[in-house]
């Protein structure tokens, strides 16, 4: 398993390597520039041009990403051009938030989408099954904003148990307590992704529940509660731990939307916000980031896959 | 043993909110629509980075309710027989947040860093020949001719000369200052900015504020507030819930169609911006078929009817005048020369226009952005009405950042919409810059501003507005779309809140 460990990060150096060049291609290809809108409306031309070659944005691209390339792997992004603090620490801030959201969002799914797709599942063809179908359906449908805005109007605004929108850092005042400003935009981003993971694990195991081993398992009189754990759940979870994983990665960062409505200082809406204001090196940053975190969830998926089953050999 | 731990926890919990509802007391939070580019006000223009900084960066005069020009920094001023020289006394008793006092030094690295480098110094830094510090707290403004609206100048904080220590302005070149170097003489001094989730200014407890009654941004500044905290809300819904549940106290720019629901309801004030925006449609004065061709820029005008777009874009008829003079009602520089051709709206005699000044349906680039609602609903309203004329627009839908690029390049386009905050003097309109795109410098411009600015006489200046304003709807290098009046909201707990912003909200003398 080493061996395979050692060669999969041997291969995310070609990897990177490219998806830094499309990055940065793609990144310089959008039109506008950081200086006309970090000058404002009443900048002329000149003023604009003054302060890109200040910035040193009218190198030639490849300059450019020679440069930063050469900072990068020596761990430095680069610094904000709007912030004008380091991008690793804008990033920082944003992956506190938005780690902590998806760990609470994958506690929701899991507490919530594993029990209601297993019941499913085992009560197949019942009224349970398609109350927790359709359930499931509604909330896959129901768009997040929509949601959380009315989560916002009850929860907040109603009833006034929880905060409405922000979150301060667990290292501010309020400490771990903070994490009350997560529970709303958190059941709200966990709607969609449980529905999808009780349909998931409903349709997983009673594909499991038709094979020959499992009608095996039957006849030598094993009790239904082990064949449906021991025997067809995990068979059930290979194809659901993919789903988890790249769940995960997904919830770190295309939470946009949820980040934008609950005003969370997030991944997705900085990136979201970095392009706006065609901040360079925070939107390369990120997104070299968030392709780090890509790979290195695909790498656990395949662990994973080996541990939970034999029949997969890693090499 | 269960029951004890449940106890703590709620114990914890209560004496946490407790805790937090005894801080939000001192504390101001503002829901911001985003936020600023920087918070050097020098250089930027952006209205959010001033409603932030002014409660930091101090000018030398500011502006009082009726928008008139009084001293801040400035403690007098003496004018030469000749106009030309102007002996500014400093106030003695300001230091700034680190600690330094403020001499004329100070004022003097900041202006001339402003007047290089500063949005709207080169407005006055081709009339002046030389500032120069004549004492510890004089400083003394040398003109090559008289110079009308010099204070107003001064007074405009929005790209204008605030006074940072010398060290700093002194360093410092286009680029914007860094926030390890946010120090003004204001009421409140910066203490944090953390990406995306705040802009924190702390309470300057060595601020001596100016003297006299609080009038505008003038007069006293007492900072009731230990701290000032600017939140990035980005989305209408949650800023409204967000004040509604008490999570903020004050949040900007709502849209007009809540209007009528959120005055109505007693937990919220509603607070219109005394200042209208207005929404400018550029011309291309460099290339392409509107250049030069003043009769077909008429023509375009003539199409247009702006009472119908300031409907659809701004919603309830308190929040929109459909006002051709390019000050308010009211203001001193109201006038009405020109205003007839503002919104006729009348597509058979813009045809005739049209055909008259050679158009014969080549294209018509209309950039327009996404970013502001009311850019983007007007736009396609004028699309409309113009297409009904007979024009052959090209709607060009862009994000702000890909615009702003776009419009720098004569060839892109032929129309920009873009606004314009209120200004107290027409000399600080966009479309009186030369350099600025649409790119509007004709002969008679230029005289006509020349007898604007050379002179001081309030009078004679009005006079001459009047004529540019008229020459504007002549040549129409840019068309206003009509006033649109924004309004924040506010916790009903707030005191001292006026009922209308001046320009950008102030919360010296406000607490809760």
């Amino acid at each position: 398993m080493s061996v395979f460990i050692i060669k999969r990060l041997l291969s995310l150096i070609p990897t990177l390597l490219l998806a830094s060049m499309l990055i940065f291609l793609f990144v310089h290809l959008i039109p506008g520039d950081p200086a006309a809108v970090l000058l404002g409306d009443l900048a002329t031309p000149e003023e604009v041009a003054a302060l890109t070659t200040e910035m040193g944005l009218d190198e030639p691209v490849y300059l450019q990403y020679y440069y930063w390339l050469s900072h990068v792997l020596q761990g430095d992004l680069g610094t904000s051009i709007f912030f004008q603090v380091p991008v690793s620490t804008v990033i920082g801030d944003g992956a506190e938030t938005s780690i902590l959201l998806a760990l609470m969002t994958m506690i929701w799914i899991i507490t919530i989408g594993l029990p209601l797709g297993i019941l499913a599942a085992s009560r197949h063809g019942t009224f349970v099954d398609q109350l927790c179908s359709g359930g499931a359906m509604m909330a896959a449908s129901v768009p997040t904003f929509w949601l959380g805005l009315y989560l916002i109007l009850i929860f907040s605004v109603g009833l006034g148990w929880l905060p409405s929108s922000g979150f301060p850092s667990l290292t501010d005042d309020g400490g771990v307590f903070n994490l009350r400003y997560l529970i709303l935009p958190s059941l709200a981003l966990a709607a969609p992704n449980a529905a999808l993971i009780i349909r998931l694990v409903r349709s997983s195991m009673l594909d499991v529940a038709r094979e020959d081993f499992v009608r095996t398992a039957r006849a030598k009189g094993l009790h239904p509660t082990r064949i449906a754990v021991k025997h067809v759940f995990r068979n059930a979870l290979i194809a659901v731990v993919a789903a988890f994983g790249f769940t995960f990665a997904a919830l770190i960062s295309e939470a946009v939307v949820t980040e934008t409505v609950f005003s969370l200082p997030g991944i997705g809406r900085l990136v979201v916000q970095s392009i706006l204001r065609r901040d360079y090196p925070v939107i390369q940053g990120v997104i070299l980031v968030i392709v780090v975190l890509y790979m290195t969830i695909n790498l656990l998926v395949d662990l994973a896959y080996a541990r939970l089953d034999p029949r997969v050999s890693l090499k | 043993m269960k029951i004890k731990a449940y106890l703590k926890t709620a114990v914890i919990v209560t004496s946490m909110s407790v805790a937090g509802s005894v801080l939000a007391e001192g504390t101001l939070r503002y829901a911001t629509v985003g936020e600023p580019p920087s918070l050097d006000q020098q250089v930027v223009t952006s209205d959010l980075a001033t409603t932030i900084a002014h409660h930091m960066f101090e000018g030398l005069y500011t502006f009082n309710a009726n928008n008139a020009p009084v001293g801040l920094l400035a403690a007098d001023e003496s004018v030469s027989a000749d106009g030309k020289t102007i002996v500014i006394s400093l106030r003695d008793n300001v230091t700034f947040h680190n600690g330094k006092q403020m001499t004329s030094l100070d004022v003097v690295a900041s202006l001339n860093r402003w007047l290089e480098h500063g949005s709207r110094g080169k407005l006055l830094s081709d009339n002046i020949t030389s500032v120069e510090a004549t004492g510890d707290y004089e400083v003394t403004l040398s003109f090559n001719a008289v110079f009308g609206p010099w204070q107003n100048l001064m007074a405009f904080i929005n790209g204008g000369p605030a006074i940072y220590p010398s060290e700093i302005a002194a360093a410092a070149g286009k680029a914007p200052i860094a926030p390890s170097d946010y120090i003004g003489t204001g009421p409140y001094k910066f203490n944090e900015w953390k990406a995306n989730r705040y802009v924190e200014l702390v309470r300057h407890d060595a601020y001596n504020s100016p003297v006299g009654v609080a009038d505008g941004y003038g007069g006293a500044r007492d900072a009731n507030f230990e701290t000032l905290r600017f939140i990035p809300v980005p989305d209408v819904g949650t800023r409204i819930s967000g004040l509604k549940a008490g999570d903020y106290d004050y949040a900007e720019n709502i849209p007009g169609d809540l209007f009528a629901e959120l005055d109505a309801d007693e937990n919220v004030r509603t607070i219109l911006n005394g200042g209208p925006i207005f929404g400018l449609v550029f011309m291309n004065s460099k290339e392409g078929p509107l250049k030069e061709n003043f009769a077909l820029r008429r023509a375009i005008q003539t199409a247009l009817n702006k009472d119908t777009a300031l409907r659809i874009a701004a919603g309830p008829e308190k929040l929109w005048r459909a006002n051709g003079s390019f000050l308010p009602e009211g203001n001193v520089w109201y006038s009405k020369s020109g205003i007839e051709k503002f919104s006729e709206g009348n597509a058979a005699k813009a045809k005739e226009m049209a055909a008259a000044a050679g158009y014969a349906g080549e294209p018509i680039k209309f950039m327009v952005s996404t970013n502001y609602a009311f850019h983007y609903d007007k736009a396609v309203v004028y699309t409309k009405q113009l297409a009904q004329a007979g024009f052959n627009i090209d709607l060009q839908v862009y994000d702000w950042a890909t615009l702003i690029k776009k419009r720098s390049q004569p060839d892109q386009w032929d129309l920009f919409f873009t606004h314009h905050g209120f200004v107290p003097d027409p000399i600080l309109i966009s479309a009186m810059s030369d350099n600025y795109p649409g790119w509007w410098s004709t002969p008679e411009k230029a005289a006509l501003k020349a007898e604007f600015t050379g002179t001081a006489d309030k009078a004679k200046r009005a006079v001459t507005w009047n004529k540019l304003q008229a020459l504007i709807y002549e040549q129409v290098p840019t068309m206003k779309t009509g006033d649109i009046y924004t309004y924040n909201i506010a916790s009903a707990k707030l005191k001292g809140l006026a009922p209308s912003t001046l320009i950008w909200p102030h919360f010296w003398g406000v607490s809760k």
